[in-house]
């Protein structure tokens, strides 16, 4: 195999994944003056991340509805840390996007996304729908269009986007961020970044668990996404927080194995939707659809934030939606998603909804153009899908920053989206606000420095050296097989139940995954050999963080321990670090803002 | 050929590969015959977003047949 050619890169400020954060990133870091910016992906930012092919609700303070009612950005930050985060918040990182989430609309309105329609009666032309607050606080909009239009946008202003390049290590000079490595997906050139500033935006982790909805790579969240950004930072010896909260796994869900993500049936989606089972009984029923007409009229007042956690308290009971698996393991079921009552506004409306939605367009096309079904026609089931585990929204899991984003323990390295602890359910929102203002910080942190820092290459040479081995082998095993065995290890010692013993277990195995060699054909297994790196050193921070949390907290995201059966807030109500330093791994407390 | 979910039209297809480059699979090779349709080269790799149609500039050139497992889970009138 030829020699692996090393490609240079200096810039200003480096952004790191590609998704909706590092393009929001990218375009408000290139507003800067003189700044270069380059944003690496390692697919395309046309389609990649979970916005990739689109998101439908951005969650937000809106002033005209919210005004009205007397509802202020107290209130929903009250509304998120109880009924969201159930007390693992940081309220600075929570009034950050709610309170800056509505100006970047406007920005997102001027690239050329559309919040706003002919037929909407309430404040500003919105479509204004109830998702995670006490009041309705999510903007539903054109959201397909998203990534392609960013894309755009950086172009106009002159980003300089590296598309299929998967980033493997930071380079650091005294305590600062000095540069990267990256490899080409494509090529196998390896890329080495000197930067001023760098901002992580990776996104999730995901592939943590045998994807039983198959084909393998049906997962719910973007298969190309291995938490590369997580390793980046813990191979640098940064605190990965909340890593232990890895959730998914046994489930059931509408549309059963294609999975198009609709959330509960009380997701902004269904409205009109109702359960029913096979004979037709109504198992939980629609609710009104969206009372434009009223909103922003009523006043808010503490008494609706008790009897919507109430609500949400009862749809996680046995007896709500949350109990169908569990009446299906026992024998009950089938259980329908119906849109039977839905009017033909409503049904309308949910399809423009679902198709903005990620995997929602190529469903619909499926629902539609294949199967010739309707959605008032045709129930959807609700088949039980062992969906793979992932760290994702519930979890809030990444590298603990400052409230401007920048990494409390690495200097010039900031974070956004999915990749920043201590805000359940930042999401979209989450990632076009931090990464515009990580963006900025970056940009302004990379103006005030007059050259680059030294960036040693010997981070180069190895990752040069790991590739061509991997390359170069002549037996080995596929990426594939190391994944599979991987994902086992995680579905029979870190399961939905977790043990000292068990876990302590998985992690000797976990052992051999990590001896192992593996052998590439060419640059593309390459890459998801690098993947497997990635899943391996995400597998072994969760199964160390779950063993290091001594407690069982089932919300945010189900952390059951049988040796520790009890929730122990006394102990326990924080989040928690995990890093490797000199080769041994430490914890960090951080605390949860009350 | 084994498993295999994305077709395309001979016809519709010009070579464009747009959906080469924007796969977040990266699942297409480019054909090496200038103007005809990609190779599905890894097709197991496939996240069945759909952007490869959505982004494809000629409709109807690429069709995605849903693959067995992902299906049926309805009830059919």
């Amino acid at each position: 195999m030829a020699d692996l050619k090393v490609i240079p890169v200096e810039t200003d400020v480096l952004i790191i994944g590609g998704g909706l954060a590092g393009c929001m990133a990218a375009i408000n870091a290139a507003g800067e003056e003189g700044v270069r910016v380059t944003l690496a992906e390692k697919s395309n930012t046309m389609a990649s991340g979970c916005a990739g092919s689109g998101i439908d609700h951005l969650w937000s303070y809106i002033p005209e509805v919210h005004e009205p009612m007397g509802y202020t950005l107290e209130d929903m930050a009250e509304d998120h840390r109880q009924g969201i985060a159930y007390g693992l918040f940081r309220r600075d990182l929570f009034m950050l996007v709610a309170s800056t989430m509505y100006d970047r609309m406007l920005d997102l309105e001027r690239f050329g996304i559309n919040f706003r329609y002919e037929d909407s009666i309430t404040p500003g032309k919105f479509r204004v729908v109830p998702q995670f607050h006490s009041v309705p606080a999510s903007f539903n909009f054109d959201g397909a269009p998203l990534k392609v239009k960013l894309t755009g946008e950086m172009r106009r202003r002159k980003v300089n986007i590296i598309n299929r390049v998967q980033m493997t290590d930071l380079i650091t000079s005294n305590g600062q961020v000095s540069g990267a490595v990256g490899v080409d997906t494509r090529t196998a050139d390896i890329y080495f970044f000197k930067a001023k500033a760098v901002i992580l935006s990776t996104g999730r982790s995901n592939r943590l668990g045998r994807n039983l909805r198959s084909p393998d790579f049906n997962t719910r969240i973007p298969s190309s996404m291995s938490g590369d950004g997580t390793v980046l930072a813990y191979r640098a010896g940064l605190p990965i927080v909340s890593i232990e909260f890895m959730s998914g796994g046994a489930g059931i869900g509408a549309a059963g194995n294609y999975g198009p993500n609709y959330g509960g049936v009380r997701n902004t989606v269904q409205p009109a939707a109702r359960i029913v089972d096979g004979e037709g009984n109504i198992i939980v029923p629609r609710i009104q659809f969206f009372d434009w007409a009223n909103l922003g009229k009523e006043k808010w007042t503490p008494s609706v934030r008790q009897k919507w956690l109430e609500e949400r308290k009862a749809e996680r009971s046995p007896q709500g939606e949350g109990g169908m698996a569990a009446m299906h393991n026992t024998g009950g079921g089938p259980f329908y998603l119906d849109f039977a009552e839905a009017t033909d506004y409503e049904a309308e409306y949910i399809e423009w909804s679902i198709k903005n939605e990620g995997l929602g367009t190529q469903f619909m096309r499926y629902f539609k153009e294949e199967e010739g079904l309707d959605l008032r026609k045709n129930a959807q089931e609700y088949v039980g899908f062992f969906g793979g585990r992932e760290i994702s929204a519930n979890a809030a899991k990444g590298l603990w920053v400052d409230k401007d984003l920048e990494t409390t323990d690495l200097k010039n390295l900031f974070a956004a989206g999915d990749e920043v602890a201590g805000l359940n359910w930042s999401s979209g929102p989450g990632a076009v606000v931090q990464g515009w203002h990580a963006g900025g910080m970056a940009a302004k942190r990379a103006s005030a420095q007059k050259a680059l820092l030294p960036a040693s290459e010997e981070p180069v040479k190895a990752r040069k050296q790991m590739c061509s081995d991997i390359l170069n082998r002549k037996r080995g095993f596929y990426w594939k097989e190391i994944e599979i065995g991987v994902q086992d290890i995680m579905d029979f010692y870190c399961g939905s139940v977790r043990s000292e013993r068990l876990l302590s277990r998985g992690l000797d195995r976990l052992e051999d995954a990590k001896a192992a060699q593996m052998k590439a054909d060419n640059p593309h297994e390459l890459a998801r050999s690098l993947d497997v790196k990635s899943i391996i050193d995400n597998a072994e921070l969760v199964l160390r963080s779950s063993r290091e949390r001594k407690e069982t907290r089932l919300s945010p995201a189900g952390f059951r321990r049988a040796d520790y059966p009890e929730q122990d807030d006394e102990n326990w109500l924080c989040f928690l670090g995990i890093r490797k330093e000199n080769g041994e791994f430490k914890f960090t407390k951080y605390p949860v803002d009350k | 050929m084994g498993y295999n979910h994305i077709y395309f039209s001979e016809e519709l297809c010009d070579g464009c590969n747009v959906c080469v480059d924007i796969c977040p699979c990266d699942l297409f090779e480019a054909n090496p015959e200038k103007g005809k349709p990609p190779i599905v080269r890894y097709p197991e790799e496939c996240w069945f977003d759909g952007s490869c149609i959505t982004l494809c500039p000629h409709k109807g050139a690429i069709e995605i047949i849903t693959p067995f497992p992902m299906r049926g889970a309805f009830i059919r009138t």
